[in-house]
């Protein structure tokens, strides 16, 4: 019973989330909004029931089953994207190899180091 | 013979009990080949259900069709990934000047360069739009691409290649830069690498998964936010 009102949670949640992108027809998908609903409301009670706990535990695992059946897609538009695949390849390979470079630089210079805190607070006393 | 063919294929069940086989079937190959990073579960699922619609003359089409209950799943599971962000509070709470700092600049870069190095090569505006959102975790990307217009088969095969590049080039880089902050190279493997990325920082231990979900997460969202907005206004 704690998966099913768990569930229900989420279904209110992303129905929240359906009527608000609606209402102010924002550009983000229902799902999207109803996650940033749920994660308001978690945030403002401090207190994370324990049937949501349930039911996204339950959920979640099944993301990569879910999206299964439009990865499969990929292998029927081969012909359609023909001509392009070099493009395509080329910007997912490049593109993703310039992004880590970016971000791990970025986060290098932005993280404060691991324990450096306690490691000057050693050194000074 | 032909009518029982024809009446199963165009059964739900048989479209879920084919995916549910198939994603199994690839869990259990992806586990004896070793948990190859270069090669996801899903893609190996994604294989074996590809073969199985060609075996059965299964149009790709009236599959999606008959399987579409099923992936209404997806809506409430995207939801619950609240939850899991919430848990992770307090490294937010923590360290949110970096994360502020990162997390736009990252995204939008990862999304910049693919669709400026495709637009570059003269890809049309259909294959920009399903490249832009490929370093955003699936459920999220799905319902970017339904905003953007590009063809999600597409979309999610840049997505799986992008994930799997992701690891590959994070452990090659992060040796070449001389990084080893289980945070940093967790991060990156979120941001980067969505899912996929996830799998292999919870491989580098607990905090380094910890702080791969937070990207991953932050990246979704930021980028669900601002892409189509920034996509009406070029567009």
């Amino acid at each position: 019973m704690k998966l099913l009102r768990g569930f229900l949670w989420l279904l209110v949640f992303q129905l929240f989330g359906h009527a608000i992108v609606e209402l102010l027809s924002l550009p983000v998908s229902h799902a999207l909004a109803g996650l940033l609903l749920l994660l308001t409301w978690l945030l403002a009670r401090r207190r994370l029931n324990e049937s949501v706990a349930t039911a996204s535990q339950a959920l979640i695992p099944l993301l990569a089953m879910l999206i299964m059946p439009g990865v499969v897609g990929v292998f029927f538009v081969i012909d359609e994207f023909a001509g392009h695949w070099t493009a395509i390849m080329l910007a997912l390979v490049v593109g993703t190899f310039l992004s880590v470079l970016t971000t791990l630089w970025l986060m290098r210079r932005f993280m404060p180091r691991e324990a450096t805190d306690s490691d000057t607070r050693g050194r000074q006393g | 013979m032909s009518e029982l063919h024809a009446s199963l294929l165009d059964s739900p069940i048989l479209a879920a009990a084919l995916t549910l086989a198939a994603y199994l079937g690839g869990v259990r190959l992806f586990e004896r080949l070793g948990r190859p990073s270069w090669c996801p579960a899903v893609l190996i699922g994604a294989v074996l259900t590809a073969a199985s619609l060609w075996l059965l003359r299964y149009e790709y089409v009236d599959y999606r069709r008959n399987v579409a209950w099923l992936t209404l799943l997806l809506g409430p599971a995207t939801v619950a990934l609240a939850v899991p962000l919430y848990q992770q509070r307090h490294h937010i709470f923590a360290l949110w000047r970096p994360i502020l700092c990162c997390v736009p600049l990252a995204a939008a870069l990862a999304a910049l360069y693919a669709v400026l190095i495709a637009w570059l090569l003269g890809a049309p505006p259909m294959v920009l739009a399903s490249l832009a959102p490929k370093s955003v975790t699936a459920p999220i990307a799905m319902g970017i691409n339904e905003q953007i217009g590009g063809s999600l088969s597409l979309m999610l095969g840049g997505l799986l290649i992008t994930g799997v590049m992701s690891t590959i080039f994070v452990s090659l880089l992060a040796k070449w830069l001389r990084i080893d902050d289980k945070r940093l190279l967790g991060f990156a493997l979120g941001v980067n690498g969505h899912a996929i990325g996830i799998v292999r920082a919870f491989e580098l231990g607990p905090t380094a998964g910890a702080f791969a979900s937070l990207g991953m997460s932050l990246t979704g969202i930021f980028t669900a936010v601002l892409l189509p907005l920034v996509w009406r206004l070029f567009g």
